[in-house]
Formats: C-alpha cells, sequence, structure tokens
C-alpha cells in the first residue's frame, strides 16, 4: 500500500481476518505438504470414504480412456491420430505423468482453461452492453493460464478492473453489473467466494447466516463504481471501470414493506461477517464531478473501495476464497465438488469429503495458489484416472468419486474436436483458408469463423447442455444438429480430410477401420466392431457414402459427446 | 411392433436387476424409474387419454390484474372490474372475452405456495416440488408425457413453445425430455432430414451397432439420455408435417388474435389434436416491478384473446372434455404497490385458473380477504394444485417413480386433492 | 425566469394514491393537482407563507416547508388523473383520465357541495405514534378540511380506452387528447367538437401528445408496452397536421437516417436502433412557446431518461439534454424559450438552457432506496416565478424563485 495513512487504512481492517476465522472449523491441516504428494493425500482420503461407505470402486482407466480424457480436460481438444498412436504405443511407465507435464505447458492448456472461465463469469448470456465480444478479456486469461500467474493474482486483477476490456481484458466483468451493484455483489460473493447472497437482497436469509445488512455492507463496495466507454479500439468499443469518490447503497428495509416516501439510510461497507471498512473522510470543499466524460479513461478514485474488496477476496486468509476454488477446480475434473454445487459453500451444504477439502485448500495456499500444480496433482491422482467403467454407478458424477465421471464436451470442445476428427483442420489449411495460429488459439470470434459450420447455431443447440445444476440435459436438439445439420460439411470430399484420405487409401479394411477409430474416438476398435464396420464399409454400394456414414457414426455417437 | 422388446431394453432390466442384487447388498444404485416400454409394464401403468396444455405466465402474473380484483382497496390499483357469464363473478376489465367464458373456468384464488423467487418458483410450479440438490422431479410436462401420451407416437409428448423451466424429465427418463419448439411455435434449425429414407436407414443401423457396443459397458445416466434423444429426433422426422402450421395461422390469424402468444396457442390446439399429450406455452414479461399496470395491459389483452379462442377452438373440435388447460405462472404479485408504480413477488395469496376435461367450469374456489393479502378461505397449496391436476387427468397422485431406491409420488407428501373443483 | 436561488415555499399534503399531475389556475397562488384515484384538488396560497425554506436539501422534521389545505375538490373522474392543462386565460381547467373521459372545468364555477376530506393522514399517524389514548384519538380524529365540491361543465366522451395524453394549444384555442387504443382526436376548445382525429393499431398506446402553439402541429408517439407479446407495427414519434389529421412527418423515419424503410418493421433488429432513442416511449412532449422546437421526455424504467429536444422544420433533434435515473415524467418550457424544465424518477426537477443544454438547477433530492419516488408532474405559473411540482409520495411542491428585476 502507497504511503503512511493508507497503510495504516490497511492495518485498522485486519480485525476481520479474527472474526472470519472463528467461523471457520479450525483445519485440521494433515501433512500435506512436507512429505507427502497432494495426490498421495487424495487417493488416501477416497480410497478411505470407499471404505466408510461400501462402495465398490473402478479400475484404473485403460491407457485409450485416459489419453481422450486428458487431452479434453486439460487442453480442450481431442488427441490427433498421431498423438494418440505415440501415446498408445509408448511403453513408458511414467507416460501419463510426462504427457500431463506436456499438455500444461501447451499454449491450448491457456485456450481452454480460458474458455472453462469464461463460461463461469460469463455465462453464454452475459447481461449488460457490450459484452457479447470479450476477445480482450479471454485473451488476458488465456495468457494468465498460459503463463501460470498464481489465481489470486489474476482475480485481483478481475476485481481491480484496471485498464480497459479491449487493450487489458479484466474491466469486463464489472461491464456485465453496470448501474446495478446489488447484481455485481451477488456475482461476485458467487463466483469468487462460493457463497450465495441473493435472498439477503430483499429479506434476511431464511436458514443461511446473511442478513440484508450483510448484503447491502457488501454491495456498498461496489455501489461507485461506472462503466465508462473509453472509445474504439480497433473494431471493439472499449470500455473502463471507473470509480466515484462518493455515493452510498440506501436501504429501505425488506422488499415487502417498500413503499412510497421512504427515506433510505446508507449502509457502510463492511466485509462479510466482518469489520467495517475504514475509510478516509473526503475534504469539506470536496466536488465530485457528475459523470465520467466519455472517451477518456476515467481517473482513480481518492480511496477505492474495490481495491479494499479486492484485497480481501484474493487474500490467502479469507476462508472462503481459496476452498472455493480449490473445490471449483476439484469439480471441473472430478465431476462433483467435493461441496456441490460448486458455488454454495454453505453450513447447509456439507462438504463429502471434509478432511480433504480442507487438505487441498491448504495445499493451494501453501503453494500460493500455482494452479498448474495443483492441477497437476489432481490429474496425476489415482483417483482421477480410475476408468469411466464399472462400479455399478450410474450417475454421471460419484458421489464418491469411484469412477470417472461422464462430462459433455462443451460446444468450444465439439467444434474443435470435429475438426480434428474429421480432418478438416488439414482440408482448410490445404485450401489456403486455414485459420492462422493466432485465429486458431485466440479465443475470440475468429476462432470459430469457419465457413459452413455457424458457430451461433452450434451454440444454441451446444451452449448449454446441462440443467441449472449441473445435469447433463441433451434433448432432442442436439441430434437435430447432429443427425440433419453441418457435420456432413466437416466429412469434406477435399484433400486432408479423413473420409478422402480413407477413400484414397490403399490399405485393407481393418486398416482403415484402425485408422478411422483412432483418429475419431482415439483408440483402437474391438474385433466385434471391425468385423462390423468392415462388412458395412465393403458391402458394395456406394462406398463413398457409406465411409461418409461411418466417420458420421463415430463423431456423433454418445462415446464421442462425452468426456469420460 | 408394440411386443418386440427392444434389445437396449434388455440390458437395461438386466442391469436393474442386477442392481436388486446390488441394492440388497446395501450399495447405492441409481436408475431413473423402474418402469420400461415393455408390454406387462405398460399394463401396470394405466393409460388415461387426456391431453393437458399448460399456459405459462413467466415473470409472475398479478391476480389484482386478472382474476382477483380489490377495486377502490389501497391495493386495488388503476383497473375496474366487468361482470360475467357467471353471477356474482366478476374479473378485470383487461379481459373481456374469457368473462364471456368463466362458465368453462375453475379460478382458484386462493393459492399459498412456498418459493418466491423466480428460479425457486418456476422449478416448483413446473414440478410440484421444491428443489433438491438429491431428487430430479420431473415436470408436470413429463409426467402427463407418461402417463398420457402414446409412447409409440413418432410425435414428441411433451412439448415446450417459448416456455421456460429447465427441471425436465428428471427420474422419469430422458424418453419424456420436452421438445422445444420456436419462439413462434416452428420446427427448431435441422429438424428435417436432408436424407433419403433408405440412406437415413442405413446409416442409422451402423450408429445403432455402435451404441449397442458402448451401452454394454457404459451404463450411466447421460449416455443413455443421448441415446434416447438420438432416437427421438429421428422418429421426428416422420411427423415434420404436423408442425407446419403456416396457412392454418392464417385462416384462425382473427380468431386467436394477431399475436405471438396467439399464434403459440393455436399451434398448442393442433398439436393436442394431433395427438400430443402434453403442451406448454409461454408468454413472458410479467415480472412487473416497475409500470405493473402498463405492463399488464400490455401482455393481459393479446394473452387472454388467444386463451378465449383455444377454449372455444377445442370446443367445437370436441377436445374440450379431454383436455385439461392449466393457467398459471410460478408466483403472484404483492397487494402493495411500490414506488415504481409495480408489484414485487408474493406467494401467500394468489391465483391460478383450470379449464376442460376433469374440472367443474363456472367456479371460483377459495378466495382471498378484502386486500388480497391473505387466503381466506380454501386454500390450495403446490401439493393440493398439482394433485388435483392429475387426478383430473386420471393419474393417481400417489404413484410412485424411483430416485435410486427411493419412492417419490408425483405429487408432494401431505398434498390433499380438491375434489370440490372436479366434475 | 430567474432561476436563482429557489426557495422550497410549500410543501401541500395530498396523501392517498399518487399525486400524478398539476396546473397552475391562472396565477401563482391558485393551483389545481390531481391524483391516480382521480380526485382533483384546488388551492388558493396566501402570499406569504409562515417560513420560507431553502431548497435542494432534505426535508427532515424540522424544516419541512409549510403546508396549506386545498378549499376545493372537482368531483367526476371515477379513475386516475394524467394530466392537467389550463388555458392560457386561467379560467378553464382540462383534465385527462384513466376513466376514458376528458372533462372540462369551469375554475370559478359556483360550489354544489361540500365535503371534509382528509389529507394527511399518514403524518397524522406517525405524530400519534408517539401519543396514545385521548392525546392519540385527537390527532387522528381531527377534522379534516372543508372543501367545495365542483362537478366539470363538460365530459368529452369518444375515447375507448385511457386518456394518456393531453395538451392544450399555447393560444388557448385547440385540445388534443390521446388514448390507449391508438386513437387522437383534437378538439376545438370553444364548441368542444372534434376538429379530427386519427387512428392507428389499436393494441398500441398514444403514449404522449402536444400541441404547437398555433394549434395547426400535433405531435404523437405511439408505443405499445411488450414487444414481445404481439405483431405490432413498431414505435412511432410523429408530427400531424392538426386540421385534417393527416401525417406532416415521420419524426423517427428522420432519427433513424440509415434504416432501410423496408426494415421498419416490429423486428428485433429495428427495435434495437429506435429503442436507444425512445427507451419505453416517449412518456411526455411540449412545443417550445415560438413553436420552433419540440421537447420530448424518454420513459422509464430505463437507465436514464433524457430530453429531446427536436426542431420542428427539419424534424432532427438538436440536443439531448437533461436525464432523469430510471426515466423522465414531464417536461415544460419557460415562457421565454429559454429554459426546458423536466421531472422524472429521481424525485428532482432539472433545469436545463435550451441553447446548450447545460443543467443550471436542480430542484428537490432523492430520497428512498434503490428506486426514487417520481416526480409525476411539472407546472410553472403565468408569472414564471413559481414552479409546481407533484410529488407520488403524497405532496405538492411549490418552489419559487426570487423575484427578478
Amino acid at each position: 500500500m502507497r504511503g503512511a495513512s493508507s497503510g495504516k487504512v490497511a492495518d485498522m481492517n485486519r480485525p476481520w481476518q479474527l472474526v472470519l476465522s472463528a467461523l471457520v472449523v479450525a483445519c485440521a491441516a494433515p501433512a500435506v505438504v512436507g512429505d507427502g504428494r497432494l495426490r498421495d493425500v487424495i487417493d488416501r482420503a477416497v480410497e478411505d470414504a470407499w471404505k466408510a461407505n461400501n462402495v465398490m470402486p473402478a479400475a484404473l482407466s485403460t491407457d485409450s480412456e485416459f489419453v481422450r480424457r486428458i487431452y479434453l480436460d486439460l487442453i480442450g481438444v481431442i488427441p490427433t491420430y498421431d498423438e494418440v498412436v505415440v501415446f498408445l504405443d509408448d511403453a513408458d511407465p511414467d507416460k501419463r505423468e510426462k504427457l500431463i507435464a506436456r499438455l500444461l505447458d501447451h499454449p491450448r492448456y491457456g485456450v481452454h482453461q480460458s474458455d472453462v472461465w469464461d463460461m463461469i463469469y460469463f455465462g453464454r448470456n452475459p447481461p449488460g452492453y457490450g459484452t457479447r465480444y470479450r476477445d480482450g478479456f479471454k485473451n488476458w486469461l488465456r495468457d494468465q493460464f498460459n503463463d501460470n500467474v498464481p489465481y489470486h493474482v489474476w482475480a485481483r486483477a478481475i476485481l481491480k478492473a484496471e485498464g480497459n476490456t479491449v487493450e487489458h481484458g479484466p474491466p469486463m466483468f464489472f461491464v456485465q453489473y453496470k448501474n446495478a451493484p446489488e447484481d455485481a455483489t451477488v456475482a461476485v460473493t458467487r463466483k469468487f467466494l462460493g457463497i450465495q447472497l441473493q435472498c439477503a437482497r430483499c429479506h434476511d436469509h431464511p436458514f443461511d447466516a446473511w442478513s440484508q445488512r450483510d448484503f447491502y455492507g457488501m454491495a456498498a463496495f461496489l455501489v461507485r463504481l461506472r462503466v465508462v466507454d473509453v472509445g474504439k479500439k480497433g473494431k471493439l468499443k472499449a470500455y473502463a471501470i471507473g470509480e466515484k469518490n462518493s455515493g452510498e447503497v440506501l436501504f429501505t428495509g425488506p422488499v415487502q414493506q417498500d413503499g412510497v416516501g421512504k427515506q433510505g439510510q446508507p449502509v457502510k461497507p463492511k466485509f462479510l461477517k466482518g469489520a467495517l471498512l475504514v475509510e478516509p473522510r473526503l475534504p469539506e470543499d470536496f466536488k465530485e464531478p457528475r459523470d465520467f466524460p466519455s472517451g477518456r479513461m476515467p481517473p482513480k478514485p481518492r480511496f477505492s473501495r474495490k481495491d479494499r474488496l479486492a484485497d480481501w477476496i484474493t487474500s490467502p486468509e479469507n476462508p472462503y476464497f481459496a476452498r472455493a476454488v480449490a473445490n471449483r477446480i476439484w469439480a471441473q475434473f472430478m465431476g462433483k465438488g467435493i461441496v456441490h454445487p460448486v458455488d454454495n459453500l454453505s453450513p447447509a451444504n456439507p462438504p463429502s469429503h471434509p478432511e480433504l477439502l480442507d487438505a487441498l485448500t491448504q495445499a493451494l495456499i501453501e503453494h500460493e495458489f500455482d494452479l498448474k500444480w495443483f492441477i497437476g496433482e489432481i490429474v496425476n491422482s489415482r483417483a482421477y484416472q480410475l476408468s469411466a467403467v464399472g462400479s455399478g454407478s450410474k450417475e454421471a458424477k460419484p458421489k464418491w468419486y469411484q469412477r470417472a465421471r461422464y462430462r459433455p464436451l462443451s460446444a468450444e470442445e465439439l467444434f474443435e474436436s470435429w475438426m480434428i476428427a474429421s480432418g478438416f483442420d488439414k482440408v482448410l489449411e490445404r485450401s489456403g483458408k486455414a485459420r492462422s495460429p493466432i485465429e486458431a488459439t485466440g479465443v475470440g470470434g475468429d476462432r470459430f469463423q469457419v465457413r459452413g459450420i455457424e458457430w451461433e447455431r452450434l451454440l444454441q443447440s451446444f451452449g448449454r447442455p446441462n440443467d441449472g445444476v449441473g445435469n447433463f440435459q441433451g434433448g432432442l436438439h442436439e441430434h437435430l444438429y447432429l443427425n440433419n445439420g453441418p457435420i456432413r460439411q466437416m466429412i469434406s470430399d477435399r484433400p486432408g480430410s479423413l473420409h478422402e484420405s480413407l477413400a484414397k487409401s490403399e490399405a485393407s479394411w481393418e486398416e482403415r477401420v484402425e485408422r478411422l477409430f483412432l483418429q475419431v474416438l482415439s483408440r483402437r476398435p474391438t474385433s466385434a466392431e471391425i468385423e462390423e464396420f468392415v462388412a458395412f464399409l465393403s458391402a458394395g454400394d456406394d462406398p463413398r457414402g457409406r465411409l461418409h456414414d461411418a466417420v458420421w457414426t463415430l463423431m456423433t455417437c454418445s462415446e464421442f459427446r462425452f468426456n469420460h | 411392433m408394440k411386443s418386440i422388446c427392444r434389445t437396449h431394453e434388455h440390458l437395461s432390466r438386466r442391469a436393474l436387476l442386477k442392481g436388486a442384487l446390488r441394492t440388497a447388498g446395501g450399495a447405492a444404485l441409481m436408475n431413473w424409474g423402474g418402469l420400461f416400454h415393455s408390454d406387462a409394464m405398460a399394463n401396470e401403468v394405466k393409460k388415461s387419454n387426456k391431453r393437458c396444455i399448460l399456459i405459462w405466465l413467466n415473470g409472475g402474473c398479478s391476480q389484482f390484474e386478472t382474476f382477483d380484483m380489490k377495486v377502490g382497496r389501497p391495493t386495488g390499483g388503476v383497473f375496474r372490474e366487468i361482470s360475467t357469464n357467471v353471477p356474482g363473478t366478476r374479473v378485470c376489465e383487461l379481459m373481456p372475452r374469457i368473462s364471456q367464458r368463466m362458465d368453462k373456468l375453475t379460478v382458484i384464488r386462493s393459492m399459498r405456495t412456498s418459493q418466491i423467487d423466480h428460479p425457486g418458483g418456476i422449478y416448483l410450479m413446473h414440478t410440484g416440488w421444491s428443489r433438491t440438490a438429491d431428487t430430479r422431479f420431473p415436470e408436470i410436462g413429463a409426467i402427463v408425457a407418461k402417463y398420457c401420451g402414446d409412447a409409440e407416437s413418432d410425435l414428441p409428448n411433451f412439448v415446450k413453445i417459448s416456455s421456460v423451466g429447465d427441471a425436465g424429465s428428471g427420474i422419469l427418463g430422458p424418453q419424456y425430455q420436452p421438445f422445444k419448439l420456436n419462439r413462434d411455435g416452428a420446427l427448431p434449425p435441422f429438424s428435417i432430414s436432408p436424407l433419403s429414407a433408405e440412406h437415413e436407414a442405413r446409416r442409422h443401423g451402423l450408429r445403432d451397432f455402435v451404441e449397442r457396443q458402448y451401452a454394454a459397458r457404459h451404463r450411466a445416466d447421460p449416455v443413455r439420455m443421448h441415446r434416447e434423444a438420438y432416437d427421438r429426433a429421428r422418429r421426428l422426422n416422420n411427423v415434420r408435417h404436423v408442425f407446419k402450421l403456416d396457412a392454418e395461422w392464417e385462416k384462425y390469424r382473427d380468431k386467436y388474435g394477431d399475436s405471438k402468444i396467439g399464434r403459440r396457442m393455436m399451434i398448442a390446439a393442433r398439436l393436442v389434436e394431433a395427438g400430443v399429450a402434453f403442451v406448454e406455452v409461454g408468454q413472458s414479461g410479467y415480472d412487473t416491478h416497475a409500470d405493473n399496470f402498463e405492463g399488464h395491459k400490455s401482455l393481459v389483452p393479446p394473452m387472454e384473446h388467444a386463451w378465449a379462442a383455444l377454449l372455444d377452438d377445442l370446443d367445437e373440435r370436441g377436445l374440450l372434455d379431454d383436455t385439461l388447460v392449466v393457467w398459471m405462472g410460478e408466483i403472484g404479485r404483492t397487494p402493495k404497490i411500490n414506488n415504481r408504480s409495480g408489484r414485487d413477488h408474493y406467494v401467500r395469496s394468489w391465483t391460478t385458473a383450470l379449464a376442460g376435461g376433469g374440472v367443474k367450469g363456472g367456479l371460483v374456489y377459495g378466495a382471498s380477504d378484502k386486500d388480497g393479502i391473505d387466503v381466506k378461505e380454501d386454500r390450495v397449496t403446490e401439493g393440493d394444485f398439482f394433485a388435483t391436476i392429475y387426478t383430473a387427468l386420471g393419474i393417481d397422485p400417489e404413484t410412485e417413480n424411483y430416485s435410486g431406491v427411493r419412492p417419490i409420488p408425483l405429487a408432494q407428501f401431505g398434498h390433499k386433492v380438491v375434489r370440490d373443483i372436479l366434475a | 425566469m430567474n432561476i436563482k436561488a429557489p426557495i422550497h415555499q410549500w410543501q401541500l399534503s395530498f396523501e392517498g394514491e399518487w399525486p400524478t399531475s398539476v396546473a397552475f389556475l391562472g396565477d401563482e397562488r391558485r393551483l389545481a393537482a390531481g391524483n391516480r384515484s382521480g380526485q382533483i384538488y384546488v388551492w388558493e396560497l396566501p402570499e406569504n407563507p409562515p417560513q420560507p425554506q431553502a431548497a435542494g436539501g432534505k426535508n427532515s422534521k424540522n424544516d419541512r416547508p409549510p403546508d396549506f389545505p386545498p378549499v376545493r375538490r372537482l368531483d367526476g373522474h371515477t379513475n386516475g388523473i394524467t394530466h392537467l392543462r389550463t388555458t392560457p386565460d386561467g379560467r378553464t381547467l382540462v383534465s385527462s383520465s384513466l376513466d376514458h373521459t376528458v372533462r372540462v372545468w369551469d375554475v370559478d364555477a359556483p360550489a354544489t357541495g361540500e365535503a371534509e376530506v382528509v389529507l394527511d393522514g399518514k403524518q397524522r399517524e406517525n405524530q400519534a405514534r408517539r401519543t396514545s389514548g385521548r392525546k392519540r384519538d385527537e390527532i387522528l380524529n381531527a377534522p379534516g378540511t372543508r372543501v367545495e365540491t365542483v362537478a366539470a361543465t363538460h365530459v368529452l366522451e369518444g375515447h375507448g380506452g385511457w386518456v394518456y395524453g393531453l395538451d392544450i394549444s399555447a393560444d388557448g384555442k385547440r385540445l388534443i387528447s390521446g388514448d390507449d387504443q391508438c386513437l387522437s382526436i383534437v378538439w376545438d376548445l370553444a364548441s368542444l367538437e372534434p376538429v379530427s382525429s386519427w387512428h392507428g393499431y389499436d393494441r398500441v398506446w398514444v403514449r404522449s401528445v402536444a400541441l404547437a402553439p398555433d394549434g395547426k402541429t400535433a405531435f404523437t408517439c405511439e408505443y405499445a408496452g411488450r414487444r414481445s407479446s404481439f405483431d405490432v407495427p413498431a414505435a412511432q414519434a410523429r408530427l400531424w397536421n392538426a386540421d385534417d389529421g393527416t401525417l406532416k412527418m415521420d419524426l423517427l423515419k428522420i432519427w433513424t437516417p440509415d434504416v432501410n424503410d423496408r426494415n421498419r418493421t416490429d423486428s428485433y433488429q429495428y427495435w434495437q436502433k429506435w429503442r436507444k432513442l425512445l427507451k419505453r416511449g416517449l412518456v411526455c412532449a411540449a412545443f417550445s412557446p415560438d413553436g420552433t422546437m419540440l421537447a420530448v421526455g424518454q420513459g422509464g424504467e430505463t437507465d436514464t431518461g433524457k430530453v429531446h429536444l427536436v426542431d420542428v422544420d427539419s424534424g432532427k433533434i438538436l440536443r439531448t439534454v437533461s436525464g432523469h435515473r430510471y426515466g423522465v415524467c414531464d417536461v415544460k418550457f419557460s415562457a421565454d424559450g429559454k429554459y426546458l424544465l423536466s421531472s422524472g424518477r429521481d424525485t428532482t426537477v432539472r433545469i436545463c438552457r435550451v441553447s446548450d443544454g447545460e443543467q443550471v438547477a436542480v430542484l428537490g433530492a432523492s430520497r428512498g432506496g434503490q428506486f426514487k419516488d417520481w416526480v409525476h408532474a411539472i407546472a410553472i405559473s403565468p408569472d414564471q416565478n413559481t414552479v409546481a411540482a407533484a410529488d407520488i409520495a403524497g405532496m405538492v411542491h411549490v418552489w419559487q424563485w426570487e423575484s427578478s428585476g
């Protein structure tokens, strides 16, 4: 903090830590770091829970299962034919760990994680003007992941919202909540702390500990924010977040009692279940200019409430912050959060593996929010690498992690994976219409502007495959797209495509079927499959059409649809 | 065709039996229901030939601007009331056509439900249950599709036109998932197959093989859902003509009113006539926290015009006796008018309406107090409401489906069927 | 108008349903205000109020401006008043209402009855809260105000729905009214006969109307509440020839020159364009005294409602001024055309200079929580020294400028 006086202010805000930590069950802090690796802690905890709950786990995944799963989970696309064959035929006993390390350093790692977190921060239809084209934000986020910037550092950057949305990126988060500090409060607490405050907006929360005053105390940190149009940068409108020096949240009581003539009472900013924010007083003759003029970066305020909030939220000592992200990232790879849903860390919603969650949280803090390390530990665990088959459970996300989870591929993953599976990316390359490396790894709209594949349509059908709480709901609409939609165009006749190369190939049908399965499903076919496919393809009539059908079948079947 | 079980169902049955053994051993087993499409099972489920149309008013329609007028009271607002063709009953002046069809309606003025926010209310008033993390309750549409729909039909039995609600078919299984039409009631994009029937069948044969291989080892719910949905999407191709209703709309535009909600209701009537068991038609915008009177003024007239036409149309075609038309939103609105000229959410006392097969017409059930603050008599909870609807449709509300090993009845525990409104 | 140093002279209690309309009756001490249940009261204020207060600050109990009871009640309307207008000579008052009628009142008509009314019920309750027993009863049951009651001289029928818009031309000869079934009628005020009328799509509302000073040109804004419910034409802002009801100028078309006429449909794309200009409809309109400009206010709820100043000859927007959080409610020009007054959903009256759009004064201050009470209507006294405002919290504010030289 700059300056003695602001340092003093910061110190005076420390007492909240004591209050907050009193609320948190004292971490048992098992010997996480030190000797044991986190992956072993995970495996032990998960095994203990199996025993306690009399659950039979599945076996370890096969290499085929593993290679497809890890490519999708880490870089958001299936492995190419060559990558699959190299991995399957590698005899190195440490090949899984080495593959994981390679993928974590892959430039697409950041792209995929940026897609995942963009969904968390914005969803498919974010509110607010100007939030639709988020290239600046997404590119920035991709770089944070690829450079392995610690989570608390980039999370704080989002909350501090400095710069503009096009050249820098982070301010886009708050642009969603223009003139809506209450909505911003709900979003910030939910996405960064895993707390659901929305009920407390209108009345004291029925069972959690949040009161309306708690809610408005938090909203007070964000009430002074303004979205400022700072002009066009290139083709896009750029916005910045300005913060005024004055302005309060006015509270009139429960919504049920709202009426005319009521005088609202200003609510001072107060950290959730913590202390009031200590702010310096404005000088007597201070005149706040009415609005931030557009076309210019807004000046910084004399004292920024938002920055204090950002510091408090992203502090390693904030008991919700580390826990929420540890749980969320766990859920990303393991299926169900230890606390489920992941944005509801409420006492009414207890964790399934409490000590494990504590250990994960502790480890993440000790490693200073190094996400590559954290993710690496999770996916190197045996628990993650179990097969998706077996154990009798039919849940998509088994509660006791006795089996790998089924996750529907996102629209982005489907698109990219279809390009690889069908060889359409090679078709584009050869016809000179390839996406440039920037386009291919840019996270913006250009990535999906491939002629004939209407990205908007794809989004409509696959943009939201889950219901409100993460259960797969894919209905008829997905299949209408799959059956009758542009997939057919990707299975192209042009050089480079899988279809074309199989049609022209001189190899035996068996070899061609093997190539087909390896390229599309990342595995070798069973003998039954070979038999059936060879019979189908060599039937005599319409060989090209049959080949087309075969590629289509593998691209649209359930095995492709999910990550498992 | 009816008596031949399809291969994947045999597998599932085997899996269920295996599961039953497991259960005895204490392992947790998830499946979504013990009832499959097979002769033996189908006979156990008494199928009713009733149909249902749900008119969903998204956002929460105000009872003070429709059926429960409090003119002259501080909570009354600016609309006045008009008399109806049921002596002693009055409705809002925004509904002149419905006022002349009150003999077909049963209005319930004494709803008291438990979820006051939109997501909670939408879930509650679609499923009849509050949302919980561990049980996926099915929407009313899925229930009607299952117990009233013709499973052999290529038509989806649960159709949604421009409505909300994401509970889906829950524990009933993927074959009862809603099929969503466009906002204009047209088929969604890519509905029509570009292939010849022969080619399509050939392709399907190979795909079916691949899916069966996969299903032999991968038994998780989402996989099964994916497969079932594919199957239904395929069969849709056979009935696409049912959804070609542009010409029909030109003929009936005046009857239903030149509005989007009118078009959707006409489509609902035609689909029900074609055999679809349940159609949900939505109209959005009722969440009038601000400018409540202007808001309802713009929403209610086209809606009531279409609703009146729907009742007439069904009646004229002899369908009304077998079709239950449900009218509701997720919440009511506050008696108190706020300083934005709006009404906020309210569930202590609000109004829904039923018409058609199974219910008496010309009836107002229950009452609120003079200012509309509380229910004065004959309270109806969500459990009661849904139980009554199921009964009207010939479905026993205590019928159970399974969530894992837990039996879940259709209607909430502790419900009571409101017999007074049943025909 | 010397807008320096306004004094918050009166805060007249008018509790009950929201006060929605206000007008001066010939001089700055006589005014009428109407509310949303159809009541209209007339006040005759004394020249010297007990204790003038400075305007602009929050009114705590101690420095609340003085109250004064009304003297008469204008009876007849059965539903809310939307607008009040007076003729330039101040002798005739016209009211439009949600009860589908427009009523004409003779300001000096003899009373036909009497009534006792209580217009400060809530204040009595607040006072009584701290007392009990006899003292409490005394306060609550204290006699109300005795008012004369008067009926309208004429009831103009002809509208089938809410009369949303009302205006009198500055020359006092013509009246215009518009309803929510898209019918606009221009009346001759002397004979009370319709001069012309025009009709649009049934489900669209005439959201605001205005008549040019010479009564020959009329403005209407047509707007339908919800786009998505029915297939209606897009919103309109148009000028008409009041003599015969023919279209004079399509303002929205002029304001959106880059839209192809084929695309002026009820489509989502067109809506995205026109809603930036109209927000939730132009809910108030006024011609400048010299007839060269038209002010139209953007209604709520919306982010910020502003006022467009339109050049009547070309139809173009000269500038966009003012700005009320959540929407504008009313606009008026000062008689010299130099200032534009607007009131809105943020409990303020804003005064802007017409020449450059600068805001020069604010009357009133926000109160309440996230959403503020509305100032539903404003009126300027004939001598330009007094401004009255109808506040939905149950009062009519009167501000006065210190007299200029």
